[in-house]
């Protein structure tokens, strides 16, 4: 069988068959492993190509929820990834991003069945983002790069399929976010003033390594409008401090800030840590304000006792619950406040070399 | 021959539960103890604090109240043990969220398989959730009591009507009447 173009003339007899292709991809929709986009249908031999870059034993448990039951070991999860698109050679990187994502409380407890339906955001530090030809540029949240689309993918069908957790029965998210199991971000180390963010998470040395947490959704804030770069920490904080996102006493963003703005910030003398101590110095309301909105139960005191009236509640305490990372392109100076669904574990996690 | 495509579900654990079975019922709650598991949802603490009123009045039971050490997953097994020990019955609730009506069902049928009737409360948006927790956890099919959701922003009266409305379903949950021979 030969594939055929549109002017009729047959292709190369060597390219795949499509019919055969389709049914294969539409089999994989009917068993129910889909998250709605085509699968790739996964044989054995793209298995063992997998499970060749790991020195993980197949039947090693990377991972499991009590709750539901269910575990999922590397040979499961190598048929997801695999399924999402991955190349083999992304697998140890998927590893490292799924065991980074488990080491989020949220994660191992209900945040997958949660109705704020929330996502992992990965980032990627070191020599593999140029190895594996992650996007480390503009477009840092997607589309366009292969293992910045299929890793997080690969995660989101790991849920799905190991632990089980599908939409309106045991996931029941109210709207979700855009962007679920599509965010990997790569960081932009070259035009970054600062150290890499898998530093912040124990990874130091220049090792390749991947971080995660789960996240509810994020807004920009776009100015390319002063060269004061206190202006520009009061408007990020504008937006840190939305009173819709606040549930509990504290709250976690990650800033993703694009490379203008943390040269600005650096060019200044700022470390993240005074980015950060900044945003916990500076973000939260008073008891009125959030009794305002109805939330007076919200600005709890560590004495059980509730801010109110002018009293000001602050909702950032420590910088492992402002995470600063450093993507995109230097092409405008537009950045990202990312809201965390409960807080960063603060660790990162090598990606594992074949020995 | 073609190379065969590969499922990626894993192994389902799940499948080689054992049913559980449910606790016998009682064949009254006349001055029995009642524990009230207190998931921490907003509006939790007062339904169940009005549901265990009155069945204090009704049928003057005892009552013991926990907080969940984690709406979001079932009690540790150490908590589960003092529930059994101090409780004939355990009224829980209010499962209002994703995780937590899954919980709320998944602690019921633990309690259940070792000997303690169970009424969970869950609102009637998340009967999905709470049926396949049930499947999971061996006992499909898995009875519970259930309130028009939301209840998180009822105020406090509401959520008296609400309790007192739910009271025969959950009665109903914990008790054979038929039983009466063998207690």
């Amino acid at each position: 069988m030969t594939a055929v173009n549109t002017e009729g003339a047959a292709a190369s007899a060597a390219a795949p068959d499509p019919d055969e292709a389709q049914r294969a991809i539409e089999y994989c929709y009917e068993q129910g492993w889909s998250d709605g986009l085509p699968l790739v249908p996964v044989s054995k031999p793209l298995l063992d190509a997998f499970l060749a870059t790991t020195d993980k034993d197949p039947d090693e448990i990377i991972g499991a929820l009590e709750q539901v039951g269910r575990d999922v070991n590397v040979r499961t999860a190598a048929i997801n990834a695999a399924m999402a698109g991955c190349k083999p050679e992304y697998f140890p990187v998927v590893l490292a991003a799924f065991e980074a994502l488990m080491r989020e409380r949220a994660a191992r407890g209900g945040g997958f069945q949660s109705t704020s339906g929330p996502s992992p955001l990965i980032v990627v530090n070191g020599p593999i983002r140029k190895e594996l030809g992650f996007n480390t540029a503009g477009g840092a949240f997607g589309p366009g790069f292969r293992p910045n689309a299929t890793i997080p993918r690969a995660v989101g069908l790991i849920v799905r399929n190991a632990f089980g957790i599908h939409p309106h029965v045991l996931e029941q998210a109210t709207q979700g976010l855009p962007g679920r199991w599509q965010v990997c971000i790569a960081e932009n180390e070259e035009e970054s003033p600062w150290e890499p963010f898998a530093e912040n998470g124990g990874v130091t040395g220049g090792v390749s390594a991947v971080s995660a947490t789960l996240t509810r959704t994020m807004e920009f804030v776009d100015n390319r409008h002063t060269p004061n770069h206190e202006d520009v920490l009061r408007d990020i904080e504008d937006t840190v401090n939305r009173m819709g996102s606040l549930i509990f006493p504290q709250t976690s963003v990650a800033l993703v800030l694009c490379p203008e703005h943390a040269q600005m910030f650096a060019a200044a003398g700022l470390s993240k840590a005074d980015v950060q101590n900044w945003m916990i110095e500076k973000c939260g309301h008073t008891g009125r304000e959030f009794e305002l909105a109805g939330k007076e139960n919200v600005p709890r005191k560590p004495d059980g006792t509730f801010a109110t009236g002018e009293e000001f509640h602050r909702i950032l305490s420590t910088p492992q619950q402002v995470p600063v990372i450093v993507a995109g392109a230097k092409n405008a100076a537009i950045s990202m406040v990312v809201r965390i669904f409960g807080e960063w574990s603060g660790s990162s996690v090598p990606v594992g070399e074949k020995k | 021959m073609p190379n065969a495509i590969l499922d990626p579900t894993g192994t389902v654990t799940s499948a080689a539960k054992p049913a559980a079975p449910r606790a016998p019922r009682l064949a009254s709650l006349d001055g029995k103890r009642v524990g009230l598991l207190i998931n921490t949802k907003q509006n939790a603490r007062p339904f169940l604090d009005e549901v265990g009123r009155l069945l204090a009045d009704r049928y003057g039971v005892t009552l013991t109240k926990r907080t969940k050490v984690n709406f979001a997953v079932p009690e540790p097994e150490d908590v589960i043990k003092e529930l059994v020990a101090e409780n004939d019955v355990v009224i829980t609730g209010v499962g209002d969220c994703g995780s937590c009506s899954a919980a709320a069902t998944a602690d019921g049928v633990v309690l259940e398989a070792a000997g303690v009737p169970v009424a969970a409360i869950i609102t009637d948006s998340f009967i999905p959730t709470a049926d396949a927790m049930a499947a999971l956890r061996g006992a499909p099919g898995y009875k519970y009591a259930t309130t028009a959701h939301p209840v998180a922003v009822l105020t406090e009266d509401k959520v008296k009507e609400r309790a007192a409305q739910v009271l025969d379903d959950v009665v109903a949950l914990l008790i054979d009447e038929s039983a009466k021979d063998e207690a």
